[in-house]
Parts: C-alpha cells; structure tokens; sequence
C-alpha cells in the first residue's frame, strides 16, 4: 500500500493530503510513492523525527526547500557518464548550494533526523571564482583559451552591429572556437561530478524527505493533530478523536464537531445508534487515524494509542456498483466477502465495515450481519462495524451512540448492551422537518 | 536617437504589433541596440516565438534579435541551449512552455538567441516580479498580435506600437485603423476616488449611483447583459464593466437614453473589445469610457512593406499618422538613427 493508493479511500485522507504544504514537487512525488510502514520499530523511528522537529525553528529551512527542484533525471544522467549542459550544470550546482546551506541550518539547531551528505566539493568544482551565487556557465576562468577567444568576440560584435566580410567570418570562426572549449570543458566538469553523483542523490533524498517531515509538523500544529502511541500486540484506543475534513466542513457552516472516545482489540465491534448520529463518521475517522499513524502523520485525537496492521479495509457500501455493472447489494457482499476472506487467512488488517446489508430486508440483513460476526470471530487486527438491525452475538463489543437528548444529538458513544437498538428515526426525521401528515401515519403504523 | 530617453522613464515596457510583419522585432533590436546599459538591467522576453529567422506563417524574413552584454532574458530551455551568444544561467523559472522550462540568462558575450517566454498575464507578472529581484531596472515584453493582454498596464507601464503596411495596404484604412486603438490605449484615467471604488473589483458589471453608491448589478460579466430585465443605466452616474466591455453592452448604453449621465469605466484599454463603428456612434452621441490603469504610448513604429510586397510611401504614411494620433511616429527601419 503506497500513499497514493490509499488516497481514494473515503475516510478524509486526501484532506490531509491537500492540506499539506509541501514546498518541493520532488517531496510530493516521494510522500505518494511511500510505502505504508507495518513496524512499530520504524513507526517510532519516524516519530522520534517529526519529534525531534517540532519544536525548532523550521521557517528558514523551509525557505530554502522551497527552491528544490527534481533533478534526479538529471543525476542519473551525470551517473551515466554523459556530459552534462549549461541547464543540467546549473542544477547540479543549484542542488549543491542548497543542501550545503540547509546542512548548516540544521547544524544550527542540532537537528539530524535527516542525514545530509557534505556538498562543499561539487559548489567548488562549479563556482571556481567563488562568487557563492546559484547561477551557472562555463566561466572564463576554467581556460586561458576561452578567455582569450571571448575577449576577441566582445571586440568585433560587442555592440550588436551587423559585421560583415572577414570579420563576420572570424567572428564565425570565434564562436565555433568558444563552443568547442565549452564542451570539452562540460566534459571535464561532468567527469569529476560524476564521481559525487550517489551523494548528489542521497542529498536529493533527504532534502525532499526533511521538507515532507517539515509540512507535517506544521500541519500537526494547525489541525491540532497528536503523536500516536504504537503498539504491535493488544488494544487501539482513541480519546477525543475527531475527523479533521467533517470538522471544517461543519465550522464552515457555523456548526461544531463533537469529539469521541473508542477503544477495541480482536473481539468485533458494533456501534448502533440513531440515524445521523455519526457513526459513519467514526469508521471514517477510524480509517483515517490507521492511515494517519502508519503514514507517519499526526493523528487526529488527544490521545491514543494505534495497534499496527498490514492493510485497512474499509467497506462503505456505495462502492461504485454501477460501474461494475452491479446492484449496491451485490457490490457490498463481494466487498465484504474480500475482508471475511483476509480474516480467515490469519491476515493482521483492520476492517470497517459501514451498515452491512443495508440494502436488503431487516429479517434477512440482521442475519447476515449476525452470521459475518461468527464467521469472522476474534481477527488479528480489528474489526468494527456499524448497524441499525438488533445484533444478538455474544463474542461483541457493542457501542451505542448516546442520541437525541431534549432534541439535541448527543454523539457520545457508550458501551451498551445486546438489545439496546435506539428508536430515534421518527423523532428524527420529524426534526428534519418532513410532512406532518406523513409523520402520524407512521406513528400510527408504529403503535399498532 | 528617438524616444529611447522617454522609455528610461519607466520600469517596464511592452512592444505590440497590430498585425504580423509590421515590424516589431525590428523595433525592439532597435530599442535594444540602443538603452544605456551602463546604469539599467534590461530584461527581455517574448510572448511568442521570436526571433526566428523566418516568420512561420508567411514565411518571410524576420531579423533575429541580437542581445548585448550584460542584458538578461528569458526563453525555453530549447532555445536556451541553442543561442549564439555566451551567457550565464540565473534561474530556472517554474514556467512552462511547449519548448520546456523557462530559464533566464544573463549575457556575458553579445549575440543571437530566440526568445520564446512566458504568455499569460499572470505568468508574466511572476516573471517580471523574479526579474526585479534579479536587480532588473527594466522589463521589456514582446508581445504578439491578438494578444494584447502582455500590453495592459497591470504588466507593463509604458508600450510602443507598431502597425505597418501589413496592418492594412491602404493608407488611409491603416491610419484610421491605427488611430482608433491609439484612441482607446490613450483613454483618460478615471478620477482617484472612483479608481479606488472600483479597482478590488475583479469581476461583473457594477455601478456607482449619483450619491456614490456603489452597486453589483449580479451580472457575471458584461455578456451577460441580454438577461436583464431592467434598465442598469438609470440613475447610475458610473457603470464598471470589471471583464470584457463589448458591443453589446455599448449598444445597450447608447439605447438606453442615459448615455449622456453615465460614464462607462473599464480596468484598461485591453479590455475593450468594440467594433470602430459603434463606438464612434457611442462618443457622437456624447457617450464617454474612462480607465482605471493607463500604460504610456511612448511611440508609435511603422514599417510600410507589406509581406506580399505592397510598399506604402513612409514619408507620407509618418507625416499623415503623425497628424491623426497626435504623437510621433518612425520608420525605424527606413532611418537608421543614429546609436
């Protein structure tokens, strides 16, 4: 699972993802080509640098980071041993300048989670008059020869005159000399660059790597995001986890998000409760939170700690059935059939699973959820679904979503017995303001 | 050597043809051939492909533009690879072109190069702002026929104009023609408080009432105003048309009855998009437009040869266009002024 891959899943990650300002194109590409960490030993070592982060002084690092560029084209091509141009050299020694200058901004601040090899050499070789400035051309300096040819060139078109007759042809002559110097000279320079070119690599590495763990610091800090507790065996718990895309959406209409408290291990879990009392929420933010901590990112809770999986499966019924030519009932059990299956082969995943059999008849739909709670009994990773039907297993842990409380929602999840499914949804859509007559017809239904 | 010391006056300048092959480039050689570059940083780029040896429509001959030491400029890395001149390499833009990236040198031995730059308008605006902190004094863009956008204010404060034998082989069409998009560049500016009103606008019709009031009329631009059901002119004493101002909308002014009260505003010349006729008829009939950004027409070039070869007299073309804009005019190709 890549970054990338997981993008798409509908749980707020690609909000994390836009949110984050990263200042290169080449951290970019690398945060979507990472790979899901699946140690807690390399999840700690991650952590201990966006830890080592946090508290410095980042802005002047990042200044410099805003100017690195991809040139790793560029690199092999120096690797290759082919000779490099004007454009390349100057990328070369661009690259150089900036990684010797964050090198020393980092050494300001003892900071070393990102390991920075020495560039000093490659600025040397292309700043031979030590102006120290990031521009590039094969400077007068590197020949006596060019010099001189140059200096005859300024004499006879220096002042953009049209020449003509035998001094158009020296000056002809002048510049196939000046372009038969600079190339060999590209060749020199290429040739000793060459020899710095895993260095020149490895710095790209880092750079882009140190302006990832940078724009997650200060996206930790905007969002409110903390540093997770990982753990390999025993329980995910979570205290006051929120979901930061749902958040803004609700402030930006003037409303608030309600944080709340989860905790589960291998027994499955199910959370009813009320229509629109955020259940979907918490599988997504469930989801996002697994992401979140084994991409390295800070996690949207106060406190937590995340027990590490290999995949996150999330099953949210609306799987886009009607491309695969599907009914949404269909779409949802082979989509369901995928984790049971991973869950029988002993895979360490966690599975979300939102209203399973939704679509179907209560008396059907309640037996099929209780009968997926058997056959996946007690799972490596985790296993949480939510429902509305009226569950009776008793390997469960069951939450329930505390509900409407003098009209007000409550999304307060609270451990809750078997049994104990609300029946909110009139009251509910009565709150939504719907047809009154339609209202007591159903009351009336309902009382008989 | 004229009009070199009025562009020195200002940080940036913008060179637009009214047609292809009516000698801009020619016009720019000569204004580069001849800045002072002892106390300015001259900076130039092209909107198009420039400097080319043969112009790529009518394949005729183009000169090439010839850069002098010490100048900065700015094209695709393409071209940048292939100039004839020695030059350092300051800076790879994070502009885009079909050609690749778009880099600026500094030339270090005067010489040939093509020039093929950013093109949109905020594109250029980041280029010129890179420029500056390059320690550049001036800007000089060269803009390409129907792209007069390179030439607005917001981009460039002063322009020069080249209009020719290409423009129109007639000589009183090409003189009238030319007068009337030196009429609309020359636009007055509106006054201070009404610029100010007006200028955070970036889009829409809207209108300032005899009290002062400004008001959105809700209109997403000015093409929109078929769908009104009402008369916007009434007691408005300004209407800021803030994107295109078109025919449409000067024939729904000249019909309206108030075309004397009202006063149209627009951001600068550039946005006018109006057939001759109608707005001759507009002004006739006591209809006024003022700006809110003005570039200085520092000079107006012509070149009397047509591509096809039709050659207009350029003393008589110079002295009759003169007396119609009110501004000097130059066959720069014809006098080869002195350096």
């Amino acid at each position: 699972m890549t970054f990338k891959s997981v993008l798409d899943i509908d749980c707020g990650i690609r909000f994390i993802y836009d949110n984050l300002e990263l200042n290169s194109s080449c951290a970019r590409k690398m945060l979507l080509e990472t790979p899901m960490m699946r140690s807690k030993r390399e999840i700690d070592v991650y952590y201990g640098k966006l830890n080592q982060l946090f508290n410095k002084n980042l802005a002047p690092i990042a200044n410099k980071l805003m100017c690195l560029k991809d040139i790793e084209t560029t690199i092999k091509r120096v690797a290759g041993g082919i000779v490099l141009d004007d454009i390349e050299l100057f990328e070369i020694k661009y690259l150089a300048m900036i990684s010797r200058d964050v090198l020393l901004l980092m050494r300001d601040q003892n900071i070393t989670a990102v390991n920075l090899p020495d560039l000093g050499d490659v600025v040397a070789i292309l700043d031979p008059d030590k102006l120290n400035i990031p521009s590039f051309y094969v400077y007068d300096s590197y020949s006596d020869e060019l010099l001189q040819v140059r200096k005859q060139m300024k004499a006879i078109a220096g002042y953009g005159l049209e020449v003509e007759g035998e001094q158009k042809q020296l000056l002809l002559e002048l510049q196939r000399r000046n372009d038969e110097i600079e190339s060999e000279i590209r060749g020199v320079l290429s040739g000793r660059i060459r020899e710095y070119s895993r260095d020149l690599d490895h710095a790209l590495k880092s750079l882009a790597l140190l302006d990832i763990l940078i724009a997650k610091v200060v996206q930790m800090k905007e969002l409110g995001l903390n540093f997770p507790s990982v753990t390999e065996v025993g329980e995910t718990f979570y205290v006051k986890m929120f979901n930061p895309m749902v958040r803004k959406a609700l402030e930006d209409v003037g409303k608030q998000f309600y944080p709340v408290d989860i905790a589960f291990a291998n027994v499955p879990v199910t959370i009813i409760g009320a229509n629109m009392g955020g259940k979907s929420v918490v599988l997504k933010t469930l989801a996002l939170n697994q992401l979140l901590t084994q991409f390295g990112f800070g996690v949207a809770a106060q406190v937590c700690c995340v027990k590490v999986v290999d995949q996150v499966k999330f099953c949210i019924g609306d799987d886009q059935n009607a491309q695969k030519g599907l009914s949404s009932f269909a779409a949802e059990m082979l989509a369901i059939n995928e984790v049971v299956k991973s869950l029988r082969a002993g895979e360490n995943i966690l599975a979300l699973v939102d209203e399973p059999a939704r679509t179907t008849n209560p008396v059907e739909g309640t037996a099929l959820v209780e009968g997926l709670l058997e056959v996946i009994g007690r799972g490596e990773g985790g296993f949480v679904l939510t429902t509305h039907y009226n569950i009776k297993n008793d390997d469960v842990k069951r939450y329930r979503v505390k509900g409407l409380m003098d009209g007000v929602m409550d999304y307060t999840l609270i451990e809750a017995e078997s049994g104990d499914v609300p029946h909110e949804a009139v009251s509910i859509a009565q709150s939504l303001g719907i047809d009154q007559e339609w209202i007591e017809k159903t009351r009336k239904h309902l009382n008989n | 050597m004229p009009f070199i010391n009025e562009i020195l006056k200002y940080d940036s300048l913008s060179i637009v043809g009214l047609e292809k092959n009516v000698g801009k480039t020619e016009c720019l050689n000569y204004i580069l051939l001849r800045l002072p570059l002892d106390y300015k940083k001259i900076a130039v780029t092209s909107i198009g492909i420039d400097g080319e040896n043969k112009d790529q429509v009518t394949a005729t001959k183009k000169p090439e533009i010839f850069l002098r030491e010490g100048m900065y400029f700015s094209t695709a890395e393409a071209h940048y690879r292939n100039r004839r001149l020695v030059s350092e390499l300051m800076e790879i833009t994070s502009e885009r072109s079909s050609l690749g990236r778009i880099v600026t040198g500094k030339v270090r031995v005067g010489g040939k190069v093509l020039i093929s730059g950013p093109s949109s308008g905020p594109s250029l605006r980041r280029w010129i702002s890179s420029a500056r902190n390059l320690g550049v004094d001036i800007t000089i863009i060269d803009g390409a026929i129907s792209r007069l956008s390179s030439a607005s204010p917001a981009i460039s404060k002063a322009m020069v104009l080249s209009t020719g034998a290409a423009y129109s082989s007639n000589m009183n069409t090409l003189v009238q023609k030319t007068k009337f998009v030196v009429e609309l560049i020359n636009l007055q500016l509106a006054e201070d408080d009404i610029i100010e009103a007006f200028d955070p606008v970036e889009n829409g019709v809207w209108g300032m009432d005899m009290e002062g009031n400004v008001i959105d009329f809700g209109l997403t631009s000015s093409l929109a105003v078929a769908s009104l059901d009402k008369d916007i002119t009434k007691g408005m004493r300004y209407i800021f048309a803030a994107g295109a101002l078109t025919d449409r909308f000067l024939n729904l002014v000249i019909n309206s009855g108030n075309i004397k009260n009202v006063t149209l505003l627009v951001r600068d010349f550039t946005k006018i998009f109006v057939n001759e006729m109608i707005y001759r008829n507009f002004v006739s009939r006591g209809g006024r437009i003022l700006v809110l950004q003005k570039s200085k027409l520092v000079a107006v070039c012509v070149n009397p040869t047509a591509p096809n070869g039709y050659v207009l007299d350029s003393d008589i073309l110079c002295e009759k266009l003169q007396e119609a804009i009110k501004l000097p005019v130059y066959d720069i190709v014809k006098n080869s002024y002195d350096i």
